[in-house]
């Protein structure tokens, strides 16, 4: 217990070193904290990973039991309860159906553009080969990667920030319960498939897999709503389904789909859900996400036969397409096993590498680089350096390839090569990035040299680094697919140098699959799906285990370096994530020292007035407020008897709800349960709501609208007791109480989150506004 | 249409072969001395040609009876089918390198295939005796078979039907014009012999004519083996042998252009470190209770 300390120095991340009191402290300290506390509270710091923002707040998961809600659900029949759950089949095949069509228009605008470009490009570098000016072809390359990244980057910074990126990490806090603004938008979608095209085609180091997880999520949560608020368009169905609960549930499926069409992996689309998100599962759910992985991944493989011209031949399953393992060629031996594991800490160093390379990297931007033209020419500047390390690898590499037999590469260069031989450095980085990945796993021994190898995988780290962060949409995929497949292919290479038999050893493919595996493994730390959909992509079972042991050596050895590269943007983020279990040693805190207190309550029957002064106050913005039986002048606590959210208040005060308007009401309708529907979710300001100085007068009874049980705790509840709570029913609030079951304080999200395992034991995280 | 042509095709190679088979028949000289000795079976009606045979038969211990064994006719096409196997595979063994197949052996896989769909269709020889099930399927080695489709897939793969004309009959104009095209060029390799840059200069001219005509042709599909093996061996001595290499004369600029373009960055990041201003946080105290534990202290921090 000694070694558990806090942080009492509110300024930069230098001079915190050496102050340090214990967290669990008599009177005494805690005095002396709260002098200190008030002396530095407009105190401003820099960003840094150790921040909980105010911007996000949880969803609402906990069903509010009202007497709206029983009276609905008495008036609805047997039947109507039958007509939702087959409404819920018809929504899930609906959202495989558009996540399928989504990765279907990505894949063939990515293929056309880039086709376009490569093909100017190429006729380009051939004229000025022969005649000279190879340096006008560089610069032509780099204004045309340029341009598409200009056009993707001012969509994405302008237009909608939070489309940046590869969207697994805020799809990841969604279904762990944080509500991130504006990321299940129609606006957010536009701007991510149309970023996701720009900067694939504009040659960037990055994949079009991730943002397709994002795109899914994001057209689960608009098809299960039935309508778009961005649009300002209601079809009037699935009204049942607007609310947290269900909207979450879908956008599991939805994520669960997005992959299973990026990858062609539908049991490994299902196990992402439920290994990054989902605590709330059962059987059903799993097997309606199922459904709708199945139905994306066969909607894309429909579409892209017949955009391939042999529509029924049911061949490409996925955007990737890592080709077919032979099952002759691809077999391992039980003395390859430790080589494989070597390769998996080989791959959780160098994952672990370009996670602290990027961490710093997010920083500086954080920090630097807020603004949005600045993002947009940043952006720019990547992808003309892009092009021209690319170009000057190939003009300055002498390894030249005779032709494949059946001329796999598409945009093949000749160069300075003998006619009839191509670049082979030409094939990694004149490429778009998964077509690269298939050639390493599949061209014959012999197609690299060792050389071409190495230097690309070393210039392709450093680009990939570079790019992830960047304000434009783009996932980390296959970049790191990439780079583990050069070095792997590399290893081999080495390997069937050293032993000089030509036995099983000579086939570099294999370990290019392995080195992709445990690179990707070192970089997103994901374990069970991650192996699932390898194994699917690859369509070779055979290498399951071999991939397992990997990914599990990449994480191990990863882990103690860093976290995964998702865990620290959410952390960059600053959002309040649960993970699945509270910091070990921390059963020593209470929910006394974990609430925040005091709590602002209302009365069963409580003053307008009040009630908008409360929602008011900018400095506060609490969203759940526990109603009590009745509080004295003197702040003293009252009895819990419910607790109302904010988003209700609203509602009630939108529709006028008071007593003294009771009588007069009688003529209008009752308010149902559809009117907060309607709300939902973007509940207006308070600050639109308007109410008259004799309105503010009146009174407002909660007893119809509040939640009458809600869950509460005693005071000695332990901190892993409160946090399982929170975490396996999904909740919001949770209510102290005292033994007289008087309300003392409130947990919140922000109030479990903020501990967390540092260097020296359990830290606590600030709050701040950003 | 097309397909009343092609019937009207495949009648009249049946009916070319049949003719033949029957002069075979007619001249026994030309047989093997096999077929030869059951000549006879061939002229008596099907029925006692089954008891004929079965006492033959008797007299030669490794013969089988007739209906189980095979009859006249199909012995004939069987014999048929070797002498023109043999004269194909010879030709492709002739001419596998450098590779001329497609130009020297198409007559002889012609009468292959014609006399191959003979024995597989299913019309009925002379005597209503089709040969189909006795010469092709009667035993799990299929050699007929598999012999056939082995030729055969050697002559798809080759895609000797695309240097060929449209009934396979003779080179196609385009192969024609190429192979002039290709002379040209190796008649201006033969003459600088001696000199390598002079022979880089003055055939340049015919050689990239040469190239420009392979890629079209790469691109309208009318390449085959031949072709393109001959392209790639004067491919090789072009670049390998004569060292007709472009030079790497551009070091200089596009290292300049290289270094500017990674320098931009540099330039960029150090001035939004220097110019933009740093973006900070606002901390904010959240509400707590002490941790001392009784509800005085609550109180007592707003009385």
């Amino acid at each position: 217990m000694a070694n558990i300390s806090k942080k009492v120095s509110w300024s930069g991340r230098g001079d915190d070193r050496g102050e340090r009191t214990p967290l669990l402290n008599g009177a005494e300290d805690g005095k002396y904290n709260r002098h200190d506390i008030v002396r530095s509270r407009l105190k401003e710091i820099p960003h840094n990973a150790k921040l909980l923002s105010l911007k996000y707040e949880s969803l609402d998961y906990d069903n509010s039991e009202n007497q709206l809600f029983l009276e609905e659900e008495r008036r609805m029949s047997h039947m109507g309860f039958r007509c939702l759950e087959t409404r819920r089949w018809v929504i899930c095949g609906l959202i495989g159906f558009l996540t399928g069509l989504i990765a279907c228009l990505i894949d063939i605008a990515v293929e056309k553009l880039a086709g376009y470009k490569y093909s100017a490009v190429k006729q380009n570098i051939e004229k000025f080969t022969e005649f000279g000016g190879l340096s006008i072809s560089l610069i032509l390359w780099a204004v045309l990667n340029s341009a598409f990244v200009m056009v993707g980057a001012i969509a994405v910074a302008f237009f909608e920030p939070i489309a940046a990126g590869s969207g697994i990490p805020q799809i990841k806090c969604y279904l762990n319960g944080v509500k991130i603004p504006r990321v299940v938008r129609l606006k957010t979608l536009a701007i991510k498939v149309f970023g996701v095209i720009c900067s694939v085609a504009g040659g960037l180091a990055v994949g079009k897999e991730g943002p397709m997880i994002h795109s899914g999520a994001v057209v689960a949560a608009g098809v299960s709503q039935g309508r778009s608020t961005s649009l300002k368009k209601d079809f009037k169905i699935f009204e049942y389904f607007r609310r947290d609960t269900e909207k979450r549930d879908f956008v599991s499926a939805g994520a669960a789909a997005g992959v299973s069409a990026a990858f062609g992996a539908p049991v490994g689309g299902v196990l992402f859900s439920l290994e990054e998100g989902a605590s709330f599962w059962n059987q059903m759910l799993t097997w309606r996400i199922f459904f709708a992985s199945m139905i994306s991944t066969f909607t894309l493989n429909f579409f892209l036969s017949i955009y391939h011209g042999k529509p029924g031949e049911l061949s490409s399953p996925g955007l990737i397409n890592f080709g077919r393992f032979d099952s002759d060629s691809v077999q391992y031996n039980l003395y390859e096993i430790p080589l494989f594991i070597i390769m998996g800490a080989l791959g959780g160093v160098l994952g672990a590498l370009f996670n602290v390379i990027n961490y710093w990297l997010t920083i500086f931007r954080i920090r630097y680089i807020h603004r949005p033209c600045l993002q947009v020419m940043e952006a720019m500047l990547v992808a003309a350096v892009t092009a021209t390390i690319s170009f000057a690898m190939i003009y300055f590499s002498n390894d030249c390839q005779p032709l494949g037999q059946d001329n796999t590469e598409e945009y093949s260069l000749q160069l300075f090569c003998a006619d009839g031989e191509y670049n082979s450095m030409a094939t990694a980085f004149f490429n778009t990035p998964e077509r690269s990945v298939r050639s390493l796993f599949h061209n014959p021994p012999g197609s690299y040299n060792p050389l071409t190898l190495g230097v690309f995988t070393l210039a392709y780290f450093v680009l990939a680094v570079w790019t992830y962060g960047l304000t434009v949409s783009a996932g980390v995929f296959i970049p790191s697919l990439l780079i583990g497949a050069a070095w792997g292919r590399l290893f081999g290479i080495l390997l069937s140098t050293i032993t000089s038999s030509q036995s099983i050893w000579a086939d570099p493919g294999k370990y290019a699959l392995i080195g992709a595996a445990a690179q990707l493994g070192g970089i997103v730390r994901m374990t069970l799906s991650l192996t699932v959909i390898l194994v699917e992509a690859t369509g070779s079972v055979t290498y399951g285990f071999p991939i397992m042991l990997v990914l599990m050596t990449a994480k191990i050895v990863g882990d103690y370096f860093i976290e995964g590269l998702y865990d620290v943007h959410i952390k960059l983020q600053s959002v309040p994530f649960l993970h699945w279990e509270a910091p070990p040693t921390s059963h020593w805190l209470t929910a006394r020292e974990v609430m925040s207190s005091p709590v602002t309550c209302f009365n069963r029957v409580e003053k307008v007035g009040r009630i908008v002064d409360v929602l008011s106050n900018t400095s506060t913005n609490h969203n759940g407020f526990p109603v009590v039986a009745h509080t004295t002048e003197n702040d003293e606590p009252g009895k819990i008897c419910g607790l109302i959210l904010r988003s209700q208040l609203i509602v009630l005060l939108k529709h006028k709800v008071f007593v003294e308007r009771a009588s007069s009401r009688l003529s209008h309708r009752k308010l149902q349960l559809k009117d907060f529907r309607d709300a939902y979710p973007r509940f207006p300001p308070i600050q639109s709501i308007h109410v008259s100085q004799d309105e503010r007068e009146c009174m407002m009874d909660l007893t119809e609208f509040m939640n009458p049980t809600p869950y509460t705790v005693p005071q000695e509840t332990s901190l892993p007791r409160v946090f399982k709570l929170f975490r396996a029913l999904g909740l919001r609030h949770l209510v102290v109480v005292d033994n007289e079951n008087r309300v003392v304080g409130l947990v919140t999200r922000k109030d479990l989150a903020r501990y967390h395992l540092g260097k020296d034991g359990l830290e606590e995280l600030h709050l701040a506004q950003t | 249409m097309d397909l009343l042509t092609k019937c009207t095709f495949v009648m009249a190679c049946w009916a070319v072969t049949f003719i033949t088979v029957a002069e075979c028949s007619i001249y026994p000289s030309e047989m093997s001395g096999d077929s030869a000795r059951k000549l006879p079976s061939a002229v008596v009606p099907v029925s006692q040609a089954s008891t004929l045979g079965s006492f033959y038969s008797l007299s030669l211990s490794s013969t089988f009876p007739e209906d189980l064994g095979m009859n006249e006719y199909c012995i004939e096409l069987l014999r048929i089918y070797r002498q023109r196997y043999v004269t194909y595979a010879n030709c492709l063994v002739t001419y596998a390198r450098p590779v001329k197949v497609c130009q020297n052996c198409y007559t002889g896989f012609n009468s292959l295939e014609d006399i191959y769909k003979n024995i597989s269709s299913d019309q009925p020889g002379p005597g209503n005796v089709g040969c189909h099930d006795s010469l092709m399927r009667s035993d799990r080695l299929m050699l007929l078979y598999a012999l056939f489709s082995k030729l055969d897939e050697i002559w798809t793969s080759a895609e000797c039907k695309q240097c060929l004309t449209e009934d396979q009959e003779a080179l196609s104009n385009d192969t024609v014009y190429f192979m002039a095209t290709l002379n040209q060029s190796l008649a201006c390799f033969e003459q600088y012999q001696r000199n390598h840059t002079e022979l880089c200069k003055d055939c340049k001219a015919s050689y990239k004519r040469l190239k420009e005509l392979y890629g079209r042709m790469d691109k309208n599909q009318t390449l085959c083996i031949d072709l393109e093996d001959a392209m790639n061996i004067t491919q090789q001595l072009w670049s390998k042998n004569f060292s007709c290499l472009l030079p790497r004369e551009e070091t200089v600029p596009v290292i300049a252009v290289s270094s500017f373009m990674l320098f931009l960055p540099i330039i960029f990041y150090l001035s939004s470190f220097l110019h933009s201003e740093q973006k900070k946080r606002k901390l904010i105290h959240p509400k707590r209770a002490k941790s001392n534990n009784s509800l005085m202290n609550i109180q007592d921090k707003f009385s």
